[in-house]
Formats: structure tokens, C-alpha cells, sequence
């Protein structure tokens, strides 16, 4: 069930983030723009990506949004209210509402407690649960991220990548959260491990009523899950649309150059041409005017000179370029690829049939597992 | 030395039934692999952590210390002789010579203490009869032809002055430096960014025509697969489920493995519904299945796949597949209806 999606959980207004090093041996301070007044909103019961490069400032906004860092400048609105400005002990309320699932499920869980102490803490500062409740929810927890209840005695090492990603995703829903904020929550597991985490959280997703923001540098895996994208470069926003706009037609030349570099599982299709000149810049000294300048193929002296801001051009979508116009009429058609034999196609469907026969019940309430396809990765 | 066009079609490299062993280890980490690679071709190994792609790699490297795994069988025919049995102080001859590697992380291949032109100068005399001026203006070719910009003045920047996109140039121009016949590729462009990785695809494959070296690139990305393999071999729990012409392999895949693994990767193109996904995960050494081993994962499996592993048998001229049950769509006719 989808909740009027007008309305906005989380905005960001002009936030900015610099994080400053200390006067080293060898020279002055240096003082980068992590994030650099960016503004957009989040609408309730979407999902929201944020994509690019590293060091493009994805993840410290990821972390202004729920306060895990506190903006330099701007503001940041959860449910209109602004939570830039509150205190640690004002803001633990919140916690509750806005939970993070992190990158690496190796390093994000604490080796010294069992699994079922792991889920339960969030309960314990969050909620007036009896113990006897909170082990119930634990358990509860488990089965809806595909673990099984007996898991919660033991400890995160005796548990796979995919595995420990999903008692991430089980302590991020105990608190009963309202936004939950993925940082690269796939990209550290194998393809077919990620594609099982993917359906999970959409399927969560679509349980809890959640608000998903996802932080992630695979496009694909943002294509398949995401409604509203935006793209950032060098701490700033580029392009802000809607899934399949974004993907029909790229109007920023940075998304262009970041579709064509992604290569495509096809042989047909062999035609990653990189028009990128040489390596993103360091944050710590960006280029003037636009900062995409040094590597885009459309560049002209204006944008060397000037900023351009990101800018509604129509259908709730945004971009920051002077020669939009011109750059998304330029870009060749992506070819049809050539389909698949029949016979192949046969296969493929038989596949996702046949995978699908012991599971065709949604996560929550996957049973106790069958005598194939044993456990979840 | 310039490539020998007489190599052309032959193998550079031809590995026969290699199994390897962890000491005491309850299954073959690596099991009856075998393929071949000849000159200016590239071949793909692809499958997920564990499947023994890696280790494959650096067995014929030489780069395993016996100590810990052991050869169990097989041979790996290159140059005449075989890599497998070759003592240590041969093998290191060839390696960075005739064989050169590159490996997944650039941050940590280079030696930190040093300046990059010496790093690549060291590799040039170690295997050269060339002194320290020749070797180093064969640094600066390398970096110019692995297109570093203003490569004079890089040559005496350390690896941490570098990106990492610029640090793979560098590893890449320190395995080129003695002209190799086969050139084998861990994983090069995993750690990099998108467009970063993108030219270093284009990069290797700009000089793998100009050079006629023989390519073997192990990876997990299928996007990368598509985008440079000539022939693709599929690997899973250290077997070779599947191999043939890239073309094949991704228009015709033929084992539930490369068929799931396939429809388990989102696509850029229309947006489709629920991911298809491989239920389970790979088999531990010590709980392998006696069977086929992707057995208990396979949506297709029948009591007769636990009971003896499945040969590569030929699908079509050039592409073969390990399952009884190939071609899926014959063998569950009904299943589809």
C-alpha cells in the first residue's frame, strides 16, 4: 500500500558539509566541501537513490540527512521540523524513525554480541517492550529477513556476507522506523546474494510503508529500485529526475558519460565509449565555474567562468548545466540489443518459474526453509 | 619482442584437468579445471567469491605456496613447459617475464617506499640484460603507453601521489614492460569507479591488439565479461560449469548456474519486476556435494544430480555445459507448459 506520496518526510535546504584537517607538518588546513549546498526533498514511501563516484559526497549526505553529521551550513527537515540544530539527546528520539543499513556487514556488527542481542538493543533504548516481548520480536525479525529465529544465539562471525547483511537490515526495522537509509547496501555481496537482498528490502519496503534513500554507485541496481534519482559530482547535486526519465534521456553530460561507462552484460552491445578526460578532481581543490568542467566533452568557456545551479527545466525534474539542451540532443540512441534465442528465453523463464516454486510466499512469511535451496545466502 | 604471428590460433597456455588442495582440506578447492588461450585472445573466468577463480590464477602463477595447497593433478602447458612442476627458481624467471599478472588492488601491489619509474625499471632489469638508464627509458615508455599524461614527470611520483585509476596504468605498465605472451588479469577494475574502470577496459584492450598478448581476465562482473571476452568460462565451487564463445555464452547459456546468474543481475534497460535469484549460497569445502555441485542451489535438480559431478559435455561447436539435464527446455517440456 502506497501513503499519499506528496508529502515530504525529509528535505534538505542548502546543506553544506566541510570537513576541515588540522594544520599539518607540510601546509595550511585544508578545508574540503564534502557536500556543497545541496537542496531536495524526500516524499513519503519512496525511494530515493543518490549515485556517483567516490568522493562525490553521496555518503556524507546520506549521514547529514539523519543527522549522523551535523550540517556546516543549511538545514535538514524531518517532518518539517529542522533536526540540523538539536541536541544529541533531542535527536535519540528520532533515532527511531530513521535507521541506517551500512555497507559492510563485517565491519558493522559487533563480533562480541549474538545476533539476538544485536537486534534487540534498538528495542531496548526505543521501546517499553518486556523482555519476553523483545524476544519474541527478535525472533519475529529473523524470519522476515529470511534467518531463522534459532540464529539469534549466535555470533555474527558464523554468518556469510549476504547473511549479516540481513541481520543489518533486521536491527535497522526494530526500532519500527519510518526512513531507512542504505549506504552501498548490496555492493559488497555477489551478484546472485545481492539479487536476494534487493528483493528483500523491496519487499520490507512495501511492509513497514518505509522510505527507502539508498546510496549507491551501481547504476543497475538503482535502476531497478529506485522512483526518483539524483546524481551528484564533487559534493554537488547534477541531475535530479524521475527513474525513467533519468534513464531515457540523461540531460546532465556527467549522467551520460556514468550510463555509457556501465557495461552492459551483452557482447552485442560492446560500446562503452568514455568521452571522460582523464580523473575525477580532488575535493580539496575543486575546479571553478562548473565543477564538471575538466572532463566534460561539451565544456565552453562560460562554463569555466560560471556555476551553474541546479534548475527545474520541467517535470519535477532538475539539472545543473548551461548547455543541457544541447548535450541531451547530442547523445547517440543506445542500440537495441538482439534478443535471446527462443529456446534460451525458454530457459530463462523456466528458471525463474521453477526458483520461485519454493518460495513464492513474500519475506514475511517465508517458512522454515525446504530441503532445497536451504538456507538464504 | 614483437608477438610471433606463428602463435596465432595456437595455445600460449593450456591447463589439463588442475585440482588443487588446501592442506587438509575435505574437497578439491579447484577440481578437474581445464581450458587454453591462445595469442591476442582473451578468455573470461567468471563466477562468484569461492569458486576458485582466484586461486586457479595464482596456482599457475606459482604464486600458491605449496606448503598450504597442494597441486593434486593436471598440467599447464606454456612455452613447452609445464608451469605446475617447474621448480620455484624457473618459475620465477618466467613470472614478469613471459607471464605477468595483475591484481584486483592497485593500493597495495605497489611498494609504497618507492618511486614508480623504479618499480617498473626493477622488473625491466630483473628479467633484461639492460642497464639502469635503458631500463628506466623503458619505464617512461610504458607509462606513455599506458597513457599516464606528462609521463616524465610521473616517473618519479610515489604510488600514494597517484589515483587509484592511475596506480592500475601503473600496475598495468609494469606487467607490460617485458613484453609477456599471456597476461593474467585478477579482478583489475573491481575496485574502481565506473568511468575510471571504463578506460582501463578500453585501455587493456587497446593493448592487447597492439601487443598480441594472450589474455586471461578473471572477474564477477558480467558487464565487464560481455565488453572484452572472446571465450567466457563459468565457474562454480571450483569446477567449470560452463564454457564456450562469449556470443554463446550470453545469448545461449545453457547451465542453471550462468541462466541464474544471469537473471540475478538488474539491468540498465526497462525496468522489470521481482529479481529472479539463486536460492542458498556456495558450498564450504568441507560440506561439498559429492554430485554436481550446484545440486542443492539448482531449481532444476533431480535425485540423478547427487550422484556423480556432470562433465562438460558439447552443447553446440566450441560451447559446452555440465548438466544432465542440458538443454533445460527438452528436458522440463512439461514443466514449462
Amino acid at each position: 500500500m502506497k501513503l499519499k506520496t506528496r508529502d515530504k518526510v525529509l528535505e534538505a535546504r542548502s546543506v553544506t558539509k566541510r570537513f576541515t584537517s588540522k594544520a599539518g607538518f607540510f601546509g595550511p588546513a585544508n578545508v574540503v566541501r564534502a557536500v556543497n549546498e545541496v537542496s531536495l526533498e524526500i516524499k513519503r514511501g519512496e525511494t530515493f537513490s543518490i549515485v556517483g563516484e567516490s568522493g562525490c559526497g553521496k555518503s556524507t549526505l546520506a549521514r547529514l540527512l539523519v543527522r549522523l553529521l551535523k550540517p556546516s551550513e543549511g538545514e535538514v527537515l524531518y517532518e518539517g521540523n529542522d533536526i540540523s540544530t538539536l541536541t544529541e539527546v533531542q535527536m535519540r528520539r528520532l533515532r527511531k524513525d530513521l535507521q541506517f543499513v551500512f555497507q559492510d556487514p563485517f565491519s558493522s556488527l559487533n563480533p562480541r554480541m549474538s545476533v539476538g542481542a544485536i537486534v534487540e538493543e534498538p528495542m531496548k533504548v526505543h521501546s517499553t517492550l518486556t523482555r519476553t516481548e523483545r524476544r519474541e520480536k527478535v525472533a519475529e525479525l529473523l524470519r522476515k529477513v529470511g534467518l531463522r529465529a534459532e540464529f539469534a544465539g549466535r555470533y555474527p562471525h558464523e554468518f556469510s556476507g549476504g547473511q549479516r547483511q540481513r541481520i543489518g537490515i533486521a536491527r535497522a526495522l526494530a526500532s519500527g522506523p519510518k526512513v531507512i537509509i542504505g549506504d552501498e547496501p548490496v555492493s559488497a555481496l555477489d551478484v546472485s546474494v545481492q539479487a536476494q537482498v534487493i528483493n528483500l528490502l523491496e519487499d520490507l519496503k512495501r511492509e513497514f510503508d518505509l522510505t527507502l534513500i539508498l546510496i549507491a554507485h551501481d547504476l543497475a541496481v538503482i535502476r531497478h529500485m529506485s522512483d526518483r534519482i539524483a546524481v551528484m559530482y564533487l559534493g554537488e547535486v547534477v541531475e535530479l529526475a524521475e527513474n525513467d526519465a533519468l534513464f531515457d534521456k540523461p540531460l546532465h553530460p556527467y549522467t551520460q558519460a556514468l550510463m555509457r561507462a556501465i557495461p552492459i552484460p551483452s557482447p552485442h552491445s560492446r560500446a562503452i565509449d568514455v568521452d571522460l578526460k582523464g580523473d575525477i578532481p580532488s575535493p580539496l581543490d575543486p575546479p571553478d565555474g562548473c565543477r564538471f568542467h575538466t572532463r566534460c566533452p561539451h565544456a565552453s568557456q562560460l562554463c569555466e567562468r560560471a556555476k551553474p545551479h541546479l534548475t527545474g527545466v520541467g517535470n519535477g525534474r532538475q539539472v545543473a548545466c548551461f548547455h543541457w539542451e544541447t548535450v541531451a540532443d547530442a547523445q547517440k540512441k543506445p542500440e537495441q540489443l538482439p534478443p535471446r534465442s527462443a529456446a534460451a528465453e525458454t530457459r530463462f523463464a523456466l528458471f525463474r518459474q521453477l526458483s520461485q516454486r519454493d518460495k513464492k510466499a513474500p519475506a514475511s512469511t517465508i517458512k522454515a526453509p525446504s530441503e532445497r535451496s536451504t538456507e538464504n545466502a | 619482442m614483437p608477438a610471433e604471428d606463428s602463435l596465432a590460433g595456437h595455445a600460449v597456455l593450456s591447463v589439463t584437468g588442475l585440482a588443487l588442495r588446501f592442506k587438509g582440506a575435505a574437497a578439491n578447492v579447484v577440481d578437474g579445471v581445464s581450458f587454453s588461450v591462445g595469442a591476442g585472445e582473451t578468455l573470461c573466468i567468471v563466477g562468484e567469491s569461492g569458486c576458485g577463480k582466484s586461486v586457479t590464477a595464482l596456482s599457475l602463477m606459482g604464486l600458491l605456496p605449496r606448503s598450504v595447497a597442494q597441486i593434486v593433478s593436471g598440467t599447464a602447458l606454456f612455452d613447452g613447459r609445464d608451469l605446475l612442476s617447474l621448480p620455484p627458481r624457473a618459475m620465477a624467471d618466467i613470472r614478469g617475464d613471459r607471464l605477468a599478472m595483475i591484481f584486483q588492488e592497485p593500493m597495495t601491489s605497489l611498494n609504497p617506499a618507492y618511486r614508480i619509474g623504479d618499480q617498473i625499471a626493477e622488473a625491466v632489469i630483473r628479467h633484461r640484460r639492460v642497464g639502469k638508464q635503458d631500463a628506466r627509458k623503458r619505464a617512461l615508455e610504458m607509462l606513455d603507453r599506458v597513457r599516464i599524461p606528462a609521463a616524465a614527470k610521473r616517473l618519479d611520483d610515489y604510488p600514494h601521489q597517484l589515483s587509484g585509476g592511475m596506480r592500475q596504468r601503473v600496475m598495468i605498465a609494469m606487467a607490460l614492460a617485458n613484453d609477456p605472451q599471456l597476461l593474467i588479469a585478477d579482478e583489475p577494475t573491481t575496485a574502481l569507479d565506473v568511468t575510471i574502470q571504463a578506460q582501463i577496459i578500453d585501455l587493456i584492450g587497446e593493448l592487447q591488439k597492439e601487443t598480441g598478448t594472450a589474455l586471461i581476465m578473471i572477474t564477477h562482473d558480467l558487464g565487464v565479461v560481455a565488453e572484452i571476452a572472446d571465450k567466457v568460462a563459468v565457474m562454480y565451487a571450483g569446477r567449470i560449469v560452463e564454457e564456450g564463445g562469449a556470443g554463446a555464452i550470453f545469448d545461449d547459456p545453457q547451465h542453471p548456474y550462468t541462466i541464474g546468474l544471469m537473471s540475478s543481475v538488474p539491468s540498465i534497460g526497462p525496468r522489470s519486476g521481482r529479481l529472479a535469484t539463486i536460492g542458498g549460497m556456495v558450498p564450504t569445502v568441507d560440506r561439498m556435494p559429492s554430485g554436481c555441485r550446484f545440486a542443492p542451489r539448482c531449481p532444476f535438480a533431480r535425485p540423478a544430480c547427487d550422484t556423480v559431478p556432470p562433465d562438460l559435455a558439447p552443447m553446440s561447436e566450441g560451447h559446452s555445459a555440465a548438466c544432465i539435464n542440458a538443454p533445460l527446455e527438452t528436458t522440463f517440456a512439461e514443466a514449462g507448459a
